[in-house]
């Protein structure tokens, strides 16, 4: 029986090489003089287009003190250029100015902090709303989003993570003009319209994402917790005091820094020709100019010297989670971890599903993550777990270190590591299917490590992992001294 | 047809290269979208009467597919609500009668196949997928499961273990609960369409009614089977004819789905909440259907109102007053029952009465003013220009295909609504609007935290508090009658023969017995040595040795004490509950239930009997049917929390001692998990136990 899967398990391999080479042909690449890279692949099934762009710059390029940041210019994005969502264009531009100069002297105030003059302050707090009225008179609300609804787009969204910023929507292959033109505009001439309500609205989802949310809170806890220096330990989703302090001032400067071209991937995907794709390319987002690549993070993490617990009180049932320090994304352990985290949390037959959801009944579910809460810089290989009721939080960490210590103790049985093989390239065909999937793949890959292909030559990096390499990287990190423990508890006394 | 019209594309943009200007997007012109190619699904109906839709597409070496059964949930029976759901669940995970469910999951696991099971309010589906070069192998799966399904016990036991704390979950995230309630509320919670499972439905839901729901539903005639990928049409036939061949059950028509019966009960409900900083709201009445006339006119007015990011109240809510991050609209109209219209979303604690208002207000204005004509336009370009991509995969055509058919609309049903979407007009907005939205009629549900409120609740009306206590499981007997209960004897009589003769079992004065109890870690982890003496009818003593000294329970089924290190107390509530169970259940007495007055023996399954007494004691045993002898008890009493539980005792490793068979090894679950493990290490029967040394305290 085992023989004979085996045999069956080779042929998807096969399947791959021919892949590559059939996508190959259909993939477009060209970068821009100013530096920004097009991926274009083309599917012709449907008169659609799928287009995401990749910005290489994330939460952990906002400023100390500005957390929230590179996600609050990501909402400012939606908000038009001078001839997209004004009504006049000239005032407005002045009316914008007067906000902020109003809000000069309002800080200028605030900074003489219990000097200041209460007084004073109400009235410039009184001087900037009313500005911030005025410049709303001449505001088109929605223009931008608007435009796109009203011509088929659907999917239309953005997300800021801890290492990139994406915003994506698709259209009718006929409004692929359109979208040249909407993207184009938005980094060339962004407006920052409407930034002090919006900055409320990004309150409201940090309470939303964060604060309400019993998982967010934790997630927020473990991220502060396990990082010291680097900017992991900050969410996307900022601190609050950070978000209700932000000006539009910051968000420009934040934009100048890290929307230059050449830090912009751009992927295409459905009906479109690419030869009318470059052109279009050049002629729309070839105005932009060149911009010097932004300076990267320099911070590091210092080594762990030892475990760190935090818990979080919550009236909710409880989750868990176990962390341990990992390299970033291109160290050569990387597709081991990966595949490590297979083993452990890839379906039905993982070590976790069955051991603690499926016979000691312990967890109502779990999983391992290889790589959070980002890629590029070292980050952590994490447990998630939700226990059962009438199972404690300290049963399930007792389970996850018993699993952790047998597959470092024992390597992986051959057929769940050919497995965990076989399903990764499964999930490749997968992701395949939607242009959407593709044009975020395809962005994603090209920026995060300088080649589209690298999305179908890590199957052969994962192909090449042996079950040496995978007990060998669960010793290497699953190390007590690099380990953070996330829990939440219902409190037994007071609690605010 | 599409290679003109990309030419045409060509020569737009030459043109406009040789003026390098950039146009706005109010000047830029858009060629004809190409003509979309719509696939046609082939579709026929197998010799068994199963109806098959089958689509090619050689795109990716893949073959995936779903069987849509005429089900649903609104079919759980009113004391079981939730066993459609659990029955899917174990349909998958609980095997075929050749193979387990682990070892399906390994088989489809190893060649990245997936066969899953699932249940909606108005249908069911099975569904599977796999790679072109081992579609057949899934497929074989795929049909083993959906014919064959086995139900295994230990799945089941999961299943449940898994939807109890779903249950205990439920009102942990602020964001899940208004809309639930919402529903509950519009569909009444005592409807299909508005109940939800508790504690007490999951503890009557056994394996033989996930058999009987199962058989009642899943044959050929009641399932239609859709496929697409890489596959050649013909032969496809071919092998679903073939593969399906044996599979020929006959049931009578599944019934109609209920009516909906809701009546309005429009009101402002508030459940508090200390950990959140936001409220959660959830707004609507009841809606229509699909086939409503003015269904086409709904959805542009819901456009208008709450959809998408250029919406009135994103515009007014989000944009102009900044108090929600996410806030929405939608006519969510059914295909076969009335659907709602909800408005939700959420905002800081501080804004709630403002934002209520505010929707109020949009509301108002919809039923009152006409939208405006650039509101308008843009609402129905908003559908037709996205129209094409309901067309843009063969698994989207397909699903169509299949929803339509199974839910009796005409196939050309989407284009009489673009067709319908083209021609609304202001007046149609604002009459649909006026006709079918009523603010008086509004349920308004909210979950916030009550401390951090600015303006108070009452701003907006009378305001309910809403009770989410989840409640605790009541125990209730089956049905009797005099067949079941003749049944019910004949039950135990067999198993008094399998045990040893009823004779041998009355024939015990008392008995004493030694063991091992192993906790498991939830239960404290450590190991307890007991003994258990009992006389009858009704005396029981245990002494227990544990980690922190010794242990020693007296009872004669009325009151009790107990003894610790800390000294010799009146037995608590909880524990004399436990020890009268004991006592209802000691192996011989309750075999020979049938000879007690009142006692109670009632057939509730082919292998099952309830046992009930005047005082409010019960346990179901089932029996194992090739030796007749009682596998498992399962029964509530207080659990590790002291809170009611469901527990199963199961009992193996059956050795006769004086010609009577008693279990040497038992397992307990409380609530589906395991706790304890229990093996004996001696029976003694008739030993002359008498009452003075039961009853001795220490």
């Amino acid at each position: 029986m085992r023989v004979r899967s085996f045999l069956l398990l080779l042929l998807p391999g096969l399947l791959f090489g021919q892949n590559l080479q059939e996508f190959e042909k259909k993939v477009t690449s060209f970068t821009l003089a100013n530096g920004l890279t097009f991926l274009i692949i083309e599917r012709h099934d449907a008169p659609v287009v799928s287009f995401h762009t990749y910005v290489n710059a994330g939460a952990v390029n906002d400023p100390t003190g500005h957390t929230g940041l590179a996600h609050m210019f990501e909402h400012m994005a939606f908000k038009g250029t001078p001839t997209i969502g004004s009504k006049n264009w000239p005032a407005e531009k002045e009316a914008l100015d007067a906000i902020e100069r109003v809000y000069d002297r309002l800080d200028a105030e605030r900074n003489k902090t219990f000097r200041a003059d209460p007084k004073k302050i109400a009235a410039l707090e009184n001087e900037l709303k009313a500005a911030i009225e005025k410049a709303d008179s001449y505001v088109e609300s929605n223009e931008y989003d608007r435009i796109v609804e009203s011509n088929g787009g659907v999917g239309l969204n953005a997300g800021t993570a801890e290492d990139q910023t994406t915003y994506f929507y698709s259209f009718p292959s006929n409004r692929t003009e359109l979208w040249f033109l909407l993207e184009s505009e938005r980094f060339l001439r962004p407006v920052f319209r409407e930034f002090y309500k919006e900055r409320d609205v990004v309150r409201e989802e940090r309470r939303m994402r964060i604060e309400s949310s019993p998982q967010g809170q934790l997630i927020e806890a473990l991220s502060s917790t396990a990082f010291a220096a680097h900017p992991y330990k900050n969410t996307a989703a900022g601190w609050a005091s950070d978000i209700e302090h932000l000006r539009a001032t910051d968000a420009e400067a934040f934009y100048k820094r890290y929307y230059g071209p050449s830090n912009l991937t751009i992927g295409i995907a459905g009906d479109v020709n690419p030869a009318q794709a470059k052109r279009l390319a050049e002629k729309y987002f070839g105005r932009i100019p060149a911009r010097p690549l932004p300076p990267v993070v320099t911070t590091v993490e210092p080594p762990q010297s030892g475990e760190k617990r935090v818990a979080v009180a919550s009236p909710a049932q409880p989750f868990l989670v176990v962390a341990y320090k990992r390299p970033d994304q291109y160290s050569k352990d990387n597709a081991a971890l990966d595949v490590l985290e297979q083993i452990l949390s890839g379906g039905r037959t993982s070590i976790i599903y069955r051991e603690m959801v499926r016979d000691k009944k312990i967890a109502l579910g779990a999983a391992s993550y290889a790589t959070y809460p980002g890629g590029k810089y070292p980050s952590l290989f994490l447990f998630f777990v939700v226990p059962n009721t009438g199972h404690t939080v300290e049963e399930n960490e007792e389970s996850v270190y018993e699993i952790i210590d047998r597959v470092k103790k024992d390597k992986p049985d051959p057929v769940a590591l050919q497995r965990v093989k076989t399903n990764l390239r499964a999930a490749l065909i997968q992701k395949l299917d939607s242009n959407s999937g593709l044009a975020a793949e395809l962005a994603a890959y090209q920026a995060g490590y300088g080649d589209w292909r690298k999305l179908f030559t890590e199957l052969d990096e994962y192909n090449q992992v042996t079950a040496e390499d995978v007990q060998r990287v669960a010793q290497k990190y699953l190390l007590e001294n690099t380990r953070t423990v996330a829990y939440t508890y219902v409190p037994k006394g007071d609690v605010k | 047809m599409k290679r003109l019209v990309s030419a045409m594309f060509f020569v737009a943009l030459a043109a406009g290269q040789t003026a390098p200007t950039i146009p706005t997007y109010k000047t830029l012109k858009y060629p004809p979208l190409s003509q979309v190619k719509i696939p046609e699904p082939a579709e026929f109906t197998l010799s068994n009467g199963m109806r098959v839709l089958l689509l090619e597409d050689h795109e990716l070496p893949l073959v995936r597919g779903m069987a849509m059964i005429r089900t649903g949930n609104v079919f759980d029976p009113p004391d079981k609500r939730g066993l459609s759901q659990v029955m899917a669940d174990v349909m998958r995970a609980g095997g075929t009668k050749s193979k387990t469910g682990d070892q399906i999951d390994e088989e489809l696991e190893n060649i990245a196949g997936s066969v899953e099971s699932g249940m909606d309010e108005t249908s069911a589906s099975v569904s599977f997928s796999g790679l072109k070069e081992t579609a057949d192998q899934v497929l074989a799966v795929f049909k083993d499961v959906l014919t064959n399904p086995e139900f295994r016990q230990d799945k089941l036991d999961l299943s449940l273990t898994q939807y109890r704390s779903a249950i205990a979950r439920r009102n942990d995230d602020a964001g899940d609960i208004p809309g639930r309630e919402l529903a509950r509320i519009l569909y009444g919670p005592e409807t299909p369409y508005g109940w939800q499972p508790e504690y007490e439905d999951l503890a009557r839901i056994h394996r033989e009614d996930l058999i009987a729901f199962y058989q009642r539903f899943y044959f050929p005639k009641n399932i239609m089977l859709a496929l697409y990928g890489d596959f050649i049409t013909a032969d496809m036939h071919d092998k679903l004819e073939r593969l399906f061949a044996d599979w020929k059950v006959e049931k009578p028509p599944a019934p109609p789905i209920p009516a909906v019966t809701a009546k309005p009960a429009p009101g402002i409900y508030f459940a508090p909440k200390d950990d959140v900083t936001q409220t959660f709201f959830s707004i609507g009445h009841l809606g229509g259907t699909l086939r409503d006339p003015d269904y086409p006119a709904l959805q542009v007015a819901a456009n208008i109102l709450g959809e998408g990011f250029s919406s009135r109240l994103i515009s007014q809510i989000r944009t102009k007053l900044g108090y929600a991050y996410s806030v929405g609209a939608s006519w969510a109209a059914g295909y076969d029952h009335p659907g709602m219209f909800r408005i939700g979303g959420s905002t800081k604690s501080m804004t709630t009465v403002e934002t209520v208002e505010a929707i109020r207000t949009e509301l108002d204005k919809l039923r009152t003013t006409e939208v405006t004509e650039k509101e308008l336009n843009e609402a129905k370009q908003a559908v037709l220009n996205s129209f094409v991509f309901f067309f843009d995969s063969p698994a989207k055509t397909l699903n169509r295909v299949m929803r339509y058919e199974y839910y009796g609309y005409p196939k050309d049903f989407l284009f009489q609504y673009q067709k319908a979407i083209a021609s609304v007009t202001r007046a149609d907005v604002l009459r649909v609007a006026k006709e079918n939205i009523h603010p008086d009629e509004l349920s308004v549900v909210m979950v916030g935290n009550p401390k951090e409120l600015g303006k108070p609740l009452t701003a907006l009306g009378k305001v309910s508090e809403l009770d989410l206590t989840i409640p605790e499981p009541k125990q209730e007997l089956a049905k009797a009658d005099p067949a079941s209960l003749a049944r019910g004897k004949q039950m135990l009589q067999r198993a008094q023969q399998a045990m040893g003769g009823a004779d041998k079992l009355a024939a015990v004065k008392d008995m004493t017995h030694t063991l091992e109890l192993a906790l498991e870690p939830a239960a404290g982890g450590f190991k307890v040595q007991q003994v258990s003496m009992y006389l009858a009818p009704n005396q029981v003593r245990q002494e227990q040795t544990l980690p922190f000294g010794k242990v020693i329970v007296y009872s004669d089924g009325k009151s009790g004490w107990l003894s610790t290190p800390q000294g010799v107390q009146a037995m608590p509530a909880e524990v004399l509950k436990q020890t009268q169970g004991v006592i209802f259940r000691q192996h011989s007495a309750l075999m020979l239930s049938d000879r007690d007055p009142a006692r109670t023996v009632n057939a509730v399954a082919e292998n099952a009997v309830e046992v009930s007494d005047a005082n409010g004691m019960s346990v179901r045993i089932e029996f194992d049917p090739a030796t007749g002898l009682p596998t498992r008890e399962i029964y509530t009493e207080p659990g590790q929390s002291g809170a009611p539980a469901q527990t199963t005792d199961i009992f193996s490793d059956w050795r006769e001692i004086a010609g009577i068979k008693l279990p040497f090894k038992a397992i307990q679950l409380e609530n589906g998990m395991k706790m304890l493990e229990m093996s004996v290490s001696e029976y003694k029967i008739n030993t002359g136990l008498v009452a003075a040394e039961l009853s001795k305290r220490p």
